[in-house]
C-alpha cells in the first residue's frame, strides 16, 4: 500500500507534477510534463489550475508558474515536499473514513454519507477501492466495521496514523495522564529504558491499544498460531503479567492475547533499546523461529562475504535489525510504502558501488520461505523488508570494509601521467574503502595500478598489481572493483 | 422529594438508611431485582465455616428495620430502562412492566461474576454463589461433588478453597497470574500461604487461563486451560466481578470499562442521577488515579456519599485504599494501600520494607510479617500487607488510616499506642518498630 491509495486519480497527478518538479530541479518544460504524465493538455492545464487553487492555504509559500514553455516551481525553505502531500491527504475522503472507522468502531452507511457528505454509491465505490488495498493487511471492511485479525487491525492503524495521518489527529485527546502511565509502565515492568522518539512511538501504539481494547469480537487465530512457540518466552511472560495487573485495575475482562499483541509489537518495531534488546536476546529461546532464523541469516551474510570474524558490537547490531525485520515477518502481512522503493534502490546501489540487491532478495526469499508467509510481488511488507535487508547489508559492508590503499604508478611522460592520474582518481573516488593516491616510492601499497607490465615487482613488496589495459576504460574499472572487493573480504 | 434507588444490597441499603436520616421527608423507594433484600454477598462461605446455622442468617438487615425507617422496597424488580430526561425508571415486576418517576436516582445495581471470554462458563455445572438463590443451589451442587475447580484466586476464590478442601473435596484452583491474591499483596508476602494450600492438598494451578468449560457426561466438566485440561464435578466461577449495565440511557457515560462516570459527589452525567458501589471506578492511590474496586467497604461508604450530596454537592468522597483483611489456611491476612508491584504503574518512585515483628513480649509470642510501602522521597506510607497466624485483622485499619491521613514513617513512631507486655512488643506492631526483630529487606528504614 501506498500513501497515493489515499488520492483519487487527479490528485496523484497533482502530486506527481510536484515531485516531477522537484526531481528535475525545480523547472521542466511543457512538453515533458505531458510526455511524463502521459495526459491531454487539457488534462494538465486542468492540474495546474487545480494546484494553484489548492496551495491557497500556504499563502505563498509555494508557487507554481507557467510561462507558456516552462512550469517552475518555488518553494519556502520550510516548505517541503512532505507538507504537501499532507495537504492532499488532509482533504482525502479515505483518510476522514478510516478515521472515522477507528473513532467510531462501528458505522451505518446513513453515518458515514452524512459525515463524509458523499452520496452512497461513490461511499461504497471509496470502501471498494480501499479494501483493494488492505487486502495486503488481510482486513477489510464489511458490515460497518474493519475485520480482521486484531493484531492486523492495530498494526495498520498504527502505520495509518504513523504514515498517513497527520499524528496529531490520533494524538489529541488521547495522549493523556493514563496513556503515559502505561508507557511508564512498560519501562517499569520489562526494567527497560525507552528513547523518546519510541516512546512516542509506543504512546501512538498504546492509544491504539486502548481504544481497541474493548471492542467486541477481536480475532486472534493467527496470533495465537505464531505465539505458540512463545508462551514461555520471558518476555512475553512479563508483558502477560503486566497486561493482567493493568486490567485488574479496571471492570474489563481482558483477552489473553492483549499481551501476545504487545508482544509482537515491541518485538517488530524498534522500541527497545539495543542494549536492552540484547539483554533480552540472552535469555531468548534459541530454538523458537525467530531466533533461529537471525542466527542463520548471521551466518548466511558472514559467508557470503567470506568475513572470518565479525566485530562484536556490529554482530549484536546486526542481530538487532535482523529480529525486527523478521519478527515483521512473522506476526505481521502488509505494510505501507513510506519511502519511495525504486529510487531508494537505486541510490542504494550507487551508495554501495556493488549491487547488494540480488543478495537481499536471497535473504528475503530464505525467511519468507522459513516462515512459509506470502510472498506476493505487490505485498509492500516484502518490499520494506528488502529494502531494511539491503540497508543491514550496506551498514555490514561499511563497517567491515578495511581501507584498500591504491598507487598509481603510471609509466609515461610526466605532463600525461599527472592529467591521468588526477583522473583517474576522479574515476575511483566514489568507491567504497579506497585511498587513492600517485605512488610514492618506499610506501606499502595494496594495490598497483600500472600501465606497463613492470620487469620486477619486487619494491611493490605485497601489493597486487594490475596492468591497465586502456586508461579510463571501463572494463578496467570493473576489474579493478572487482580487485578492491577481493581485497576486502 | 422521591429518592429511587436501584439495588437493595450493601450500596443501595446503605443510601437508603443515610438519605432517611438527612432527609425526613423525603419518600425512598428500594428496587431489588431478587426476591429478597440485604443477602450477605458470599454469606455461603459463614455457612461452610460454621458460622451461621442456615443461609437465612446471612443478612445484614432485614425488611422490618426498613419498615421501621419508612424506607419502601419493592422485590424482584429489574429495571429495563432509564429515561433519564424524562427521569423516569421502567421496571418488570412479576412479569408486568411498570413505570415510575423520580426526583433523584441513584443506581446502586452492584456487580456479578461473569464471564464473556470463558466459553461454557454458563453450562450447569459451573457455579457461582454471590446472591442467596445462587447459593442455595450452589450449596447442593458441591455438596454432591468431590471435585471442585476453582477459577479466580482473588479473596473469594481463597477461601472457597480453604472452607472446601477442610470438607475433603479435591479442589483445584486456576489462577492467571503468577501468584494467588495479587491485586491485594506481593508475591513474597502471600507464600506462606500458597505452601499451606499445597500442603492442604489444594491443586495449584498459576499463570493459567481458562478458556473453555464443556460439560462432559456423568454430570463432570472439563475446563481447558491453555496446553492442559481438568476434569471436576463443579466448577466454581470466582472471577472479577463486572456490573451490567444494560438498561442506562445515553444520556449517562461510562468510563472505557462500562463503569459508570462519577465525580466525586457521585453524580453521574445525567442530572439527579448518582452511581455508587460496583457500579462505578473510585479514585485509588496517588494523583486521584481511578481504579475499579468492588468491595463492600467502598459500597457503603459510597452510598453515604450520594445520599449526603442528594440536594446539593456537600461531601467528597475520599477516595479508597483497598483495604481488605481475612483469614485462609490458617493465616489472618490483611491489605491496605497500594501494593509494590502495582507501584509500577504510577510515578512515584516507592520502597519497601518487610518485618517480622513480635506481637508481645513473652517468650512464647506470635509474630506478624508486616510490609510497609512508602514514598521514596517523602516517606509517606502509601501500602502495607499483614501476614500472621494470629488475628491482627483490626491492625490494618489502623495502617489504613496512616495512609489517608498521610502519615510518615517517622510519624507512625512517635504514634501514641498502649503498652502491656502481654498484648504488645516494646512498641505496637503499628509504631514501626526498627530494632529487636529481623529485617529481611535491604532497604533500611
Amino acid at each position: 500500500m501506498k500513501f497515493e491509495h489515499f488520492l483519487e486519480k487527479n490528485e496523484i497527478r497533482e502530486v506527481t507534477i510536484f515531485k516531477q518538479l522537484v526531481l528535475s530541479g525545480g523547472t521542466l518544460t511543457y512538453s515533458a510534463m505531458l510526455e511524463h504524465l502521459n495526459v491531454t493538455k487539457a488534462s494538465l492545464d486542468n492540474d495546474l489550475d487545480s494546484i494553484a487553487a489548492r496551495i491557497q492555504v500556504f499563502k505563498g509559500e509555494v508557487e507554481i508558474s507557467y510561462d507558456g514553455n516552462q512550469i517552475t516551481l518555488i518553494m519556502s525553505d520550510e516548505m517541503s515536499l512532505q507538507k504537501i502531500y499532507r495537504l492532499y491527504l488532509s482533504q482525502s475522503i479515505k483518510v476522514q473514513l478510516i478515521n472515522f472507522l477507528f473513532k467510531h468502531q462501528e458505522f451505518s452507511i446513513l453515518q458515514l454519507t452524512q459525515e463524509l457528505a458523499i452520496s452512497d454509491s461513490s461511499l461504497f465505490r471509496k470502501i471498494k477501492e480501499l479494501n483493494k488495498y488492505l487486502k495486503e493487511f488481510e482486513i477489510k471492511i464489511r458490515n460497518g466495521r474493519l475485520q480482521g485479525e486484531e493484531l492486523q487491525i492495530r498494526y495498520f492503524y498504527f502505520q495509518f496514523y504513523g504514515y498517513i495521518e497527520d499524528k496529531n489527529v490520533l494524538m489529541a485527546n488521547r495522549a493523556n495522564k493514563q496513556i503515559s502511565q502505561a508507557v511508564q509502565a512498560v519501562e517499569n515492568f520489562l526494567q527497560v529504558s525507552i528513547d523518546s522518539e519510541n516512546k512516542q512511538r509506543l504512546n501512538q501504539w498504546m492509544i491504539i491499544s486502548k481504544h481497541r481494547v474493548t471492542s467486541k469480537n477481536k480475532k486472534y487465530v493467527y496470533l495465537r498460531k505464531q505465539m505458540k512457540p512463545y508462551l514461555k518466552d520471558p518476555l512475553y511472560q512479563k508483558i502477560r503479567i503486566m497486561v493482567l495487573r493493568y486490567f485488574s485495575r479496571y471492570s474489563i475482562e481482558v483477552d489473553e492475547e492483549e499481551a501476545m499483541l504487545h508482544f509482537a509489537f515491541l518485538l517488530a518495531f524498534p522500541i527497545l533499546t539495543e542494549p536492552d534488546f540484547h539483554e533480552y536476546a540472552l535469555i531468548r529461546d534459541r530454538r523458537a523461529p525467530i531466533a533461529t532464523l537471525d542466527t542463520y541469516i548471521v551466518e548466511t551474510i558472514i559467508i557470503h562475504f567470506k568475513y572470518r570474524k565479525l566485530h562484536y558490537m556490529l554482530e549484536r547490531d546486526m542481530f538487532y535489525h535482523l529480529s525486527h525485520i523478521h519478527t515483521r515477518l512473522y506476526f505481521f502481512q502488509g505494510d505501507i510504502e513510506v519511502y519511495e522503493y525504486e529510487e531508494l534502490m537505486a541510490k542504494e546501489q550507487e551508495f554501495t558501488g556493488r549491487s547488494l540487491y540480488s543478495f537481499a532478495q536471497r535473504l528475503l526469499k530464505t525467511s519468507t520461505e522459513k516462515f512459509e508467509v506470502n510472498t506476493d510481488e505487490n505485498n509492500s511488507l516484502l518490499k520494506m523488508e528488502l529494502l531494511k535487508y539491503i540497508s543491514l547489508l550496506t551498514i555490514v559492508t561499511f563497517k567491515m570494509t578495511t581501507v584498500v590503499e591504491i598507487g598509481i604508478d603510471l609509466r609515461m611522460d610526466q605532463i600525461y601521467k599527472e592529467t591521468l592520474n588526477q583522473l583517474l582518481l576522479l574515476k575511483m573516488r566514489h568507491i567504497n574503502g579506497t585511498k587513492i593516491e600517485g605512488y610514492r616510492a618506499g610506501k606499502a601499497y595494496d594495490l598497483i595500478l600500472t600501465n606497463e607490465q613492470p620487469a620486477d615487482q619486487k619494491h611493490y613488496g605485497d601489493a597486487k598489481v594490475y596492468v591497465l589495459s586502456e586508461i579510463l576504460s571501463p572494463f578496467d574499472l570493473q576489474n579493478i572493483q572487482t580487485l578492491i572487493q577481493e581485497l576486502n573480504t | 422529594m422521591k429518592v429511587v434507588i436501584i439495588g437493595a444490597s450493601y450500596a443501595g441499603v446503605a443510601a437508603a438508611l443515610e438519605v432517611r436520616k438527612q432527609h425526613k421527608d423525603a419518600e425512598v423507594i428500594l428496587l431489588e431485582k431478587q426476591p429478597t433484600l440485604g443477602y450477605i454477598p458470599n454469606g455461603l462461605h459463614l455457612y461452610w465455616n460454621d458460622q451461621i446455622r442456615s443461609l437465612d442468617e446471612a443478612y445484614f438487615i432485614t425488611e422490618k428495620q426498613l419498615k421501621v425507617q419508612q424506607i419502601h422496597f419493592q422485590l424482584n424488580t429489574t429495571v429495563k430502562k432509564i429515561h433519564s430526561v424524562l427521569k423516569e425508571v421502567i421496571y418488570d415486576q412479576n412479569g408486568i412492566e411498570e413505570k415510575l418517576t423520580y426526583d433523584k436516582l441513584i443506581i446502586a445495581t452492584g456487580s456479578s461474576q461473569l464471564s464473556q471470554k470463558i466459553i461454557g462458563s454458563d453450562s450447569e455445572q459451573v457455579v457461582r454463589y454471590k446472591r442467596h438463590e445462587e447459593a442455595e443451589a450452589a450449596l447442593a451442587t458441591i455438596k454432591a461433588s468431590k471435585r471442585v475447580a476453582i477459577i479466580g484466586g482473588g479473596q473469594v476464590g481463597i477461601e472457597a478453597a480453604d472452607l472446601l478442601s477442610r470438607q475433603q473435596k479435591q479442589v483445584t484452583l486456576i489462577e492467571s497470574m503468577n501468584y494467588v491474591l495479587f491485586k491485594y499483596f506481593d508475591e513474597e508476602m502471600i507464600q506462606p500461604v500458597q505452601r499451606k494450600m499445597n500442603e492442604q492438598g489444594v491443586d495449584l494451578r498459576l499463570n493459567e487461563t481458562v478458556s473453555a468449560i464443556q460439560s462432559e457426561a456423568e454430570q463432570s466438566a472439563v475446563i481447558q486451560l491453555g496446553t492442559d485440561s481438568i476434569t471436576s464435578d463443579t466448577v466454581l466461577l470466582s472471577v472479577n466481578v463486572r456490573p451490567d449495565l444494560h438498561f442506562l440511557d445515553e444520556h449517562i457515560q461510562l468510563h472505557m470499562d462500562q463503569t459508570i462516570a462519577v465525580d466525586e459527589y457521585m453524580r453521574t452525567s445525567a442530572k439527579d442521577v448518582f452511581a455508587i458501589g460496583d457500579c462505578i471506578q473510585l479514585t485509588f492511590g496517588e494523583d486521584s488515579e481511578m481504579a475499579y474496586i468492588p468491595l463492600v467497604n467502598n459500597a457503603v461508604r459510597t452510598g453515604i456519599v450520594a445520599a449526603s450530596n442528594i440536594e446539593r454537592a456537600n461531601i467528597p468522597f475520599k477516595g479508597s485504599l483497598r483495604t481488605i483483611g481475612t483469614f485462609v489456611f490458617g493465616y489472618y491476612i490483611a491489605s491496605t494501600g497500594i501494593t509494590e508491584a502495582e507501584s509500577l504503574f504510577t510515578s512515584q518512585t516507592v520502597k519497601s520494607v518487610r518485618q517480622e515483628v513480635r506481637l508481645n513480649s513473652l517468650s512464647n509470642s506470635e509474630t506478624v510479617m508486616i510490609k510497609w510501602i512508602y514514598d521514596e522521597s517523602s516517606r509517606v506510607l502509601l501500602g502495607a500487607q499483614l501476614v500472621s497466624k494470629t488475628d491482627i485483622l483490626e491492625k490494618i485499619n489502623i495502617l489504613a488510616l496512616a495512609i489517608q491521613t498521610k502519615q510518615t514513617l517517622e510519624d507512625l513512631q512517635q504514634k501514641d499506642f498502649f503498652f502491656h507486655p502481654a498484648y504488645t512488643s516494646l512498641l505496637s506492631t503499628t509504631n514501626l518498630s526498627t530494632w529487636l526483630h529481623e529485617e529481611e529487606d535491604e532497604d533500611e528504614i
